[in-house]
């Protein structure tokens, strides 16, 4: 079936806006289910391969799994979309945010103020803390992803020259997260390690550490936004097909709708790009074939 | 504020001491490895780690 769309901007955007707003709101309870049972389940992972019932390489492979999923949960919390922040209960959300993200080590208001501005300026070489992760092609946005993260790496210093630019008070208090974070998640690693348990700290967090920041790298920034050329509501992010899947991609490939929409919960993406999809058409969207 | 300066500019060096090094050695340990020239795991470690993070402090990359 044809789907005949009005030409007028204005009613494109009143349609769009009524189909986004059926995704909005109500408790998302798939997404407060999966931080808070991914948290657990990555913190039963010590007690569970230092007393020797579970195998360690086996921890190591939820480790990297829980790590790299303890990312999306909190990005939901970044966006109020757990508990609103004109309820009385949004404290619920920050708290929420702080908690289910600890595993990748990343303080949640450092993640959430850098978040807001990718936002703002996505694709902006200047003013989008997170297009240094742009690369063009897949492999060299691995390399990139490596490359940023060393000591003076250009993407380990993007987040904090971005942040003192801001110079607001959410930006000081992000950039005082960061550096408290950084020297905690040291300190807790290297007491690990001279407590006896360096091989379990490199295997249950340092590396699925890295594999989860390169993964996220790629995943939540790079392929949602290659190859990063335009800016604007409708260009600066696409649809695409991963060869792994929605749930491989970790929902990325509907990230268009939460470009436009972002207090749309991410499991509910799907859904409202298969219903907005003929005016993304007709906004000239890039879908990457994607049908639903 | 000084010493937050110091800790981060020398934070490749203390990760190589502080989590490389005591991973080495416990790496030497539980695989039964001998360390060259009459080293003790422990040695061996330090070595290890402090020359690593020696080597990213200075170049400002592990790789």
């Amino acid at each position: 079936m044809t789907v005949q769309l009005p030409v007028d901007t204005a009613t494109l955007r009143a349609r769009e806006k009524a189909i986004a707003e059926k995704y909005i709101g109500g408790t998302p309870w798939l997404m407060i289910a999966w931080g808070l049972g991914n948290f657990t389940l990555w913190l039963a992972l010590w007690p569970l391969t230092l007393t020797g019932a579970l195998p360690l390489w086996a921890g190591f492979i939820i480790a990297c799994v829980c790590v790299t999923q303890s990312y999306l949960p909190s990005h939901d919390a970044q966006h109020d979309i757990i508990v609103p922040r004109s309820s009385r209960w949004h404290w619920l959300n920050e708290l929420f945010g702080h908690i289910v993200i600890f595993p990748l080590g990343l303080p949640f208001r450092t993640a959430r103020t850098t978040h807001l501005e990718h936002h703002r300026h996505a694709n902006d070489p200047a003013l989008d803390p997170d297009y240094n992760v742009h690369a063009p092609s897949a492999a060299a946005a691995i390399w990139k992803s490596l490359q940023n993260r060393q000591p003076r790496g250009a993407g380990s210093k993007r987040y904090g020259q971005i942040l003192m630019a801001l110079g607001t008070p959410d930006a000081k208090a992000a950039m005082i997260d960061a550096v408290l974070m950084n020297l905690f998640n040291l300190a807790l690693l290297c007491g690990l390690a001279w407590s006896g348990y360096a091989i379990e700290a490199a295997l249950l967090w340092w590396l699925p550490r890295q594999i989860a920041i390169t993964y996220i790298n790629f995943y939540l920034s790079w392929a949602p936004h290659h190859p990063a050329t335009e800016t604007g509501r409708y260009r600066e992010t696409r649809a695409f097909r991963s060869i792994w899947g929605n749930i491989g991609s970790s929902g990325m490939q509907y990230h268009i709708i939460h470009h436009l929409y972002p207090n749309i919960r991410l499991n509910w993406t799907p859904a409202a790009f298969r219903e907005l999809r003929p005016i993304l058409e007709a906004r000239g969207c890039e879908l990457g074939g994607l049908k639903g | 504020m000084a010493i937050i300066r110091l800790l981060l500019t020398l934070q490749p060096l203390l990760f190589g001491l502080g989590f490389l090094a005591p991973l080495a050695v416990q790496i030497i340990t539980r695989t039964g490895l001998t360390p060259p020239f009459g080293l003790t795991p422990m040695l061996a470690g330090l070595l290890v780690g402090g020359t690593l993070g020696a080597i990213a402090n200075l170049r400002g990359s592990w790789i």
